[in-house]
């Protein structure tokens, strides 16, 4: 096994910093680039990586491809990185894969699109509570705003009680581990470093694509030669692909549609029934106990037993014909574990392993989690979906347009992820449904709705220390 | 059973009129991405349709230069002189605006479903290898299928089933829909082609009987050839982006997808042989095995082809798939990477291969990025049934047959659970 280089990487890929209750994502706009270079330098020493374990305060930083353009990086170097992240997520084909349409397209987003100001350098600082991520950030912003970095955008960010989001479930669990690290989890989760970091070897067992540089710039000195053995540094290494998106939910219209699809035949609400129905859409209950393990009631609770089956579950033992947990719902399309179309066991996880992201999502707006009788926070909500992969295009795209946006998933026909992956206008000629698979006849609800908007988005390169330091020599 | 088949047509396009065709395509195809009726619509028995503008290719390093080449392809059912007449009759207008600036065209005067016919006949290419996802299944039967699956469908949705059995419930059904003078066609069944076992055996039996032949053709293609061979050896991020941007201009607007390779052979009869002898062993796969949908274990495929041209110096690709081109070729390398190895390695710049079926399309990067390298774009591209996927034609098959059986619960409960 690949031993992990730690002290170079970006601690926010291995670790979640579930202590750190609070975060402000700041995105810095240049303009000034050799100043924005001494910011960088001055703050390249505080940087978490994997082998820090603060109790107050985190630091990470990523990059836009037009962050790196403006810091002045070379073009044909910058043409060097994988083509989404070049390219950004904005181009009309990656709004087809990603189905950012209607409210979502990019033309209305608050960062990230082709009206808002570019963001070039995303901060990511956290705390182990406001005040101290504030405090934090106060500082930095003090060095940033004297290096000509303007704040185009920033969201605060929090992690609420048993990592709910907004709509009441559970989230963030059941992640992918990266071999080598020393995070525990069921055997099948461990996935080769390189899906998510350059420089080691993937689930392919080849190395990732990796940012080489063809045009000598800066000092190159401590970089790398890239595995591959083209003989070029690589500025790569122990860096990453990291995927922002600013998803709004509408909660308010979430539980009314769950409430309004289940009430009782004289009309009044079912709430048993409308907490089924949304589980049964996500595949899990609001605390994470995943259905195909408690098929008809919510175990609930901080419960220890429930806390180790939100990951160790299958389905082709308990739950073949998706009665439990539907063939649609979006945790089995997402991550099929060993249920990956009709391939047995090995083979399933084999390649559900090939198409795994890090998430790291972490909530916006009034602390909230909705239930059928609580369901109209004060504030807009939402998270801030980010994710971790060396490849965007077969992890983050992939799971985006394959598995959850695909309404012809499995041998379904206008299923598209209930929950991430309903148009706000249905494509003409077609329906939006879901299917309860069920005996002996399945349930179909119809007139799906989008209950997630898009506000902002974007690639980022989530750099090596080492390549951090390079950056401000360039 | 009526079979499915390619028609491939490769035509010189007169130089001086490239420009002009060009236009022409790029008209045919936002008229059809408008909803602009086009003739070959009428025509039904065509599944599929692609135009495609082969650029002319100065020498290479062998010295074989390629006039630019208009191909047409279709996937359709029946026999190959239908096909023809079909084209020339009811698509007379469509033909002879594309072909009038190919070579040798028949003059306005004298342009007229015979002439036209004939024409068209003489550039037919013929497919070395050819795979149909649903096997029999005819455009009328596929767009038939379909409305008995909605009429069903709606059935289901808005019956009042009680407590009553699936048994019950499939007679009910069953009952509704042969009242319908619409439906009356589903009475019949159909025979849809099964695994020829026997004839499995059989090549098993010929490829033990050529076994120690073949070890020592591939050991002579291993020590001679491929430690010769030279790859691309770009990864992704290295290969022209506005070349993948324009493939992409074209990709997932439907839930299906298009995908065309134009490939050189690697130089020398050993490579050709070794071709030919993979084609014909995909060929009986195909007619013996790969009958339910997959092709070598891929579930998303409707058609495809593999076609040598230019006195066997190039091949071409087609594919009609369900999904995106990542999902696709992801498919290939996860579920057929030594099948596809052992075809693909055979034509020039394919990621190193040792022993003809391994290394190749397991090198991953590399193996996609040679593979859009060597795609090529579709100027055309028109499915019947875009919001179909092979799994949706299979399925709406087998709702059609297990309809009219006397079921079992269990039957019944899984003729339901197809909805």
């Amino acid at each position: 096994m690949e031993k992990l280089e730690e002290a170079d990487i970006q601690g926010y890929i291995v670790r979640g910093y579930k202590h750190m209750m609070y975060s402000r994502y700041v995105m810095l706009h240049v303009t000034d680039a050799a100043a924005a270079k001494t910011f960088l330098k001055d703050i390249s020493g505080s940087i978490t990586n994997v082998t820090h374990f603060p109790k107050s305060n985190c630091l990470n930083i990523a990059f836009t491809a037009q962050g790196l353009r403006a810091l002045g990086m070379n073009e044909e170097n910058l043409s060097n990185f994988r083509r989404e992240f070049y390219e950004g997520m904005t181009t009309p084909h990656r709004q087809r894969i990603l189905a950012d349409y209607d409210s979502s397209a990019p033309e209305k987003w608050r960062w990230g699109g082709p009206n808002n100001e570019e963001a070039h350098i995303l901060l990511m600082v956290f705390g182990a509570d406001e005040a101290t991520a504030i405090n934090y950030y106060k500082q930095l912003e003090q060095q940033f705003l004297a290096a000509g970095l303007k704040n185009v955008f920033e969201l605060d960010g929090q992690t609420l009680p048993f990592n709910k989001e907004h709509f009441g479930f559970r989230d963030g669990i059941s992640q992918p581990l990266i071999k080598g690290s020393d995070r525990k989890g069921p055997e099948q989760d461990y996935v080769n470093a390189g899906e998510f970091i350059m420089g080691y070897k993937n689930e392919y067992n080849v190395f990732p694509d990796t940012p080489i540089l063809t045009k000598d710039q800066g000092n190159m000195s401590d970089l790398p030669y890239d595995p591959m053995g083209t003989g070029k540094k690589d500025i790569g290494r122990n860096g990453s692909y990291m995927v922002m998106r600013q998803l709004q939910e509408d909660v308010d219209g979430y539980w009314t549609f769950m409430n309004e699809k289940t009430k009782n035949d004289d009309g009044s609400m079912n709430v048993q029934e409308s907490v089924k129905l949304a589980s049964k859409m996500m595949g899990r209950w609001p605390s994470g106990a995943p259905l195909s393990l408690y098929p008809d009631a919510d175990p609930a609770g901080d419960n220890k037993e429930v806390d180790y089956y939100t990951a160790y579950f299958t389905y082709q033992d308990s739950d073949k014909e998706g009665l439990k947990c539907p063939f649609g719902s979006h945790i089995r399309r997402t991550n099929p574990r060993d249920a990956f179309e009709d391939n047995g066991v090995e083979k399933s996880f084999k390649l559900t392993r090939r198409h795994r992201i890090i998430r790291r999502a972490r909530l916006y707006g009034q602390p909230f989690a909705g239930s059928p009788t609580n369901h109209k926070p004060e504030t807009e909500v939402g998270l801030m979906f980010t994710c971790f992969n060396a490849d965007i295009g077969r992890q983050f795209e992939f799971i985006s347009y394959t598995w959850a946006n695909y309404p012809k998933f499995l041998q379904l026909y206008n299923d598209p992820d209930p929950v991430s992956g309903i148009r706000e206008v249905c494509p003409p000629g077609t329906e939006q449904t879901f299917t309860i698979p069920a005996k002996p006849v399945n349930k179909y609800i119809t007139g799906m709705k989008s209950f997630v908007t898009v506000r902002g988005g974007a690639y980022f390169f989530f750099p090596s220390i080492t390549t951090i330091n390079y950056l401000t020599t360039i | 059973m009526v079979r499915q088949q390619p028609l491939t047509l490769a035509t010189p396009v007169i130089p001086s009129a490239y420009n002009n065709l060009d236009t022409v395509l790029k008209q045919i195809r936002s008229g059809l991405d408008n909803g602009v009726q086009q003739s070959f619509q009428n025509v039904d028995t065509i599944h599929y349709l692609r135009l495609v503008l082969l650029e002319a290719q100065p020498p290479d390093e062998s010295g074989n230069s390629y006039p630019a080449k208009f191909v047409l392809g279709t996937d359709y059912d029946g026999d190959e002189d239908a096909q023809l007449t079909a084209l020339a009759t009811t698509c007379g207008d469509f033909i002879d605006k594309l072909y009038e600036n190919c070579e040798g065209y028949p003059d306005a005067a004298n342009r007229n479903p015979a002439t036209r016919k004939a024409y068209l006949e003489k550039w037919r290419v013929k497919a070395s290898a050819f795979f149909a996802g649903a096997p029999g299944r005819t455009l009328v039967q596929i767009r038939k299928e379909n409305e008995l699956r909605e009429y069903i469908l709606n059935l289901i949705r808005n019956g009042k089933w009680g407590s009553q059995s699936a048994k019950e419930i499939h007679a009910a059904i069953k009952t509704d829909v042969l009242s319908k003078t619409e439906f009356q066609w589903a009475r019949e069944s159909v025979k849809l082609p099964k695994e020829n076992w026997l004839g499995m055996a059989l090549l098993g039996l010929i490829l033990l009987v050529l076994l120690p032949f073949i070890i020592i053709w591939i050991l002579v293609i291993h020590f001679l050839y491929e430690r010769k061979d030279k790859a691309l050896g770009l990864t992704s991020s290295q290969i022209d982006g506005a070349h993948i941007r324009k493939l992409e201009e074209y990709e997932d607007f439907h839930n299906q997808n298009q995908f065309t390779q134009l490939l050189i052979m690697k130089p020398g009869q050993i490579r050709l042989i070794t071709l030919m002898g993979l084609m014909l062993f995909a060929k009986s796969l195909v007619k013996n095995l790969f009958v339910k949908g997959k092709l070598m274990g891929i579930p998303t495929i409707h058609f495809a082809r593999w076609l040598l041209m230019d006195d066997q110096k190039r091949m071409l690709f087609f594919s009609n798939f369900d999904g995106s081109w990542q999902q696709y070729l992801g498919d290939f390398i996860d579920k057929s990477g030594w099948g596809l190895t052992g075809i693909w390695s055979n034509t020039v710049n394919f990621p190193p291969t040792r022993f003809l079926f391994t290394g190749g399309a397991y090198d991953e990067e590399h193996f996609l990025a040679w593979s859009r390298y060597y795609q090529i774009p579709t100027a055309v591209w028109y499915c019947a049934y875009p919001n179909l996927s092979i799994k949706n034609v299979m399925n709406n098959t087998y709702i059609r047959n297990e309809l009219m059986l006397n079921t079992t619960e269990a039957e019944a409960q899984r003729f339901l659970n197809r909805f």
